[in-house]
């Protein structure tokens, strides 16, 4: 049978199989197990045994439990509080006011926290009723948090982009650098756009009320210098070459702890919640990752990303139409499915495509992470949306619609790192030549 | 029977809880080591943590409907149409999960009889870590078929349980949503 037929069959498999509920890492040792048994020469059940195991102590793959454990530290304690009323002050003549709130918070927040359901519920917990309270449009409220909450995904240190280092083979510091001045950017688009649209019609945002001196605000924000020197541990000592990223997750959950301590949050509950917290998540996401090295290794076997590798040269497409194609089937799949379960199961034959086509696996990492992004505000399945739907009491259109400018911010954004490649890769190489 | 059961799901919870701190741990070790100039390479003891506490986790994991699923389609499905694509993935999930502890177990028997060591500076038996990876399996295999029992009997699976809780939005505490 040629590879064409078998890529058909098994695709067909995995969708039928996930469609039926079987869970995600399963689904993706049955397809490996079928593509082995039935389409190649080579031992399924040994194969399966050794591929799990040296998937399963990968030495990158130590940050991963140790930042979510890091972050669920930080969930349990009053952090949103003091995120609120630390940086409302800096925003409140801004027009668009508090508004800006929701993004610069979920921005800190996401640089302490890998993921974005945490960044969105964290922040959100406090500035959804103050902005209420207020008299803020809450259409644009809902908007800004569901869009800003996904930059947990991208700002360093994040899951997502420890699980594409981990299937894609690159380095997670270089990763982590590579996202974050698109990080910025985007905060900036989001800022700039809530700007615009408070400017063009001001009963969005209500008026400020008074001024307030610039000694007052630094008071008000002190509250956020041991988060921001947190952050600065962490991400400092990768930048500067000091740390890995497994020992820079453990200084941040040291630092996470004697921050709960300090301010009296920490107690043997909510430290045992927080490990088991942290244990449900990542055996999840290692689980579907053993599976997804299991696939691949099994469709290496089999010969399909190779066949479908060669179609990009025999349709002559380009790397921008194929980059096209990709962000299209991601948003597709981000219709079903969660953003690990999307990448890991894409990889195997994605990553061989993007690499023949001669684009840089760094920067394709980065790209993937945005698209990831906008799909986790597409219905019907967009983990931001349940969130906000939860908090809020809104109907999932409403959210939906509120999150729709902010998608298209995204798409923008995506636009132009693909016109100024250098924003992900000039940060990197700079990092590299001073270490 | 009951009790020993879900006593064992949740130990398993906790060791796994043990071997995420042991990572904290051994990473700290050598964080110090490399200030008093002592050669601790954390690569092994890191790895072979993490893997622990992932396969001793699973159990404990399914037990709280954290792993990753696409309920869809399955959510339409009413009474008896759903029961039985419960049990159909429930099954499924089951023999992928046997299969697994199979050859697991044939993993550590090899690695045992050929006496395999591992390459870096601690030089452990493969043996030893690769067993954690097979009982965790069996743990996961016990506890599917105990479930598989539990809804063939008619009784309510625990995801479903879950589900009927919180109907549509998903609460940050069942903790699926952390990973997004």
């Amino acid at each position: 049978m040629d590879a064409g037929a078998i890529s058909a069959i098994l695709f067909v498999l995995l969708l039928g199989l996930l469609a039926s509920g079987l869970w995600v890492a399963p689904t993706l040792l049955a397809v490996g197990f079928i593509a082995l048994e039935f389409f190649s020469p080579a031992p399924a059940g040994s194969l399966l045994a050794s591929t799990v195991w040296d998937a399963s102590w990968n030495w990158a793959l130590t940050a991963l439990p140790l930042f979510v454990w890091m972050g669920e530290i930080l969930f349990r304690t009053r952090l949103s509080s003091d995120m609120f009323n630390g940086l409302a002050p800096w925003v409140a003549r801004l027009p668009g006011g508090l508004l800006h709130v929701n993004i610069m918070g979920c921005g800190v927040m996401a640089a302490v926290a890998g993921s974005s359901a945490v960044t969105c519920a964290t922040v959100g917990r406090m500035s959804m009723p103050e902005l209420r309270k207020r008299g803020y449009d809450e259409t644009l409220a809902i908007g800004t948090l569901a869009g800003s909450g996904t930059l947990g995904l991208l700002i360093p240190p994040s899951i997502m982009l420890i699980v594409y280092g981990v299937i894609a083979q690159q380095s997670i510091s270089r990763l982590f650098i590579a996202g974050v001045v698109p990080g910025i950017m985007i905060i900036a688009i989001f800022m700039g756009y809530v700007m615009l649209r408070a400017k063009l019609n001001p009963a969005l945002a209500p008026d400020p009320g008074e001024r307030i001196g610039f000694w007052e605000k630094v008071k008000a924000s002190r509250l956020l210098i041991p988060v921001l020197s947190l952050i600065f541990a962490v991400l400092g000592s990768i930048y500067g070459g000091y740390a890995t990223p497994t020992e820079a997750a453990t200084v941040g959950v040291l630092g996470a702890l004697l921050l709960a301590f300090v301010t009296g949050s920490l107690t043997w509950e909510s430290f045992g919640e927080s490990i088991m917290g942290a244990v449900r998540t990542s055996c999840m996401i290692a689980f579907i990752l053993a599976g997804a090295a299991f696939m691949s290794v099994a469709m290496g076997f089999t010969g399909v990303p190779r066949v479908l590798a060669g179609y990009v040269e025999a349709w002559q497409l380009s790397p921008l139409m194929l980059l096209a194609l990709l962000t299209l089937l991601y948003i597709f799949l981000g219709c079903f499915l969660d953003g690990v379960s999307m990448m890991v199961l894409t990889a195997s034959v994605v990553l061989p495509m993007v690499d023949h086509a001669g684009i840089d696996l760094l920067w394709f990492g980065i790209f993937t992470v945005i698209v990831v992004e906008m799909a986790q505000i597409t219905p019907p399945v967009g983990f931001n949306l349940f969130v906000l739907q939860s908090m809020t009491g809104r109907d999932i259109l409403q959210v939906t619609r509120a999150a729709m400018p902010f998608f298209f911010l995204m798409l923008l954004s995506i636009v132009i790192i693909t016109l100024v490649p250098e924003i992900v890769t000039l940060p990197v190489s700079f990092m590299l030549s001073q270490g | 029977m009951r009790v020993a059961l879900d006593r064992l799901y949740l130990w398993s919870g906790y060791v796994s809880a043990a071997f995420l701190v042991a990572i904290a741990l051994t990473i700290i070790a050598q964080i110090f080591g490399r200030f008093f100039a002592v050669a601790i390479d954390s690569t092994e003891s890191a790895g072979f943590s993490l893997a622990a506490s992932t396969f001793f986790g699973l159990a404990y994991t399914y037990r709280h409907n954290a792993h990753i699923r696409v309920t869809l389609l399955t959510r339409m499905g009413r009474g008896g149409v759903r029961r039985w694509l419960n049990v159909w993935a429930i099954a499924l999930f089951l023999s992928v999960a046997a299969y697994l502890t199979y050859w697991s177990f044939d993993l550590v028997y090899f690695s045992y009889k050929f006496m395999n060591i591992s390459p870096g500076l601690l030089a452990i038996p493969f043996w030893i870590p690769r067993s954690f990876m097979a009982i965790g399996a069996l743990i996961l295999s016990i506890a599917l078929l105990d479930e598989l029992v539990c809804v063939l009997r008619g009784q309510p699976s625990t995801f479903d349980a879950d589900e009927l809780n919180d109907q549509a939005p998903i609460t940050l505490e069942s903790n699926k949503t952390e990973v997004s």
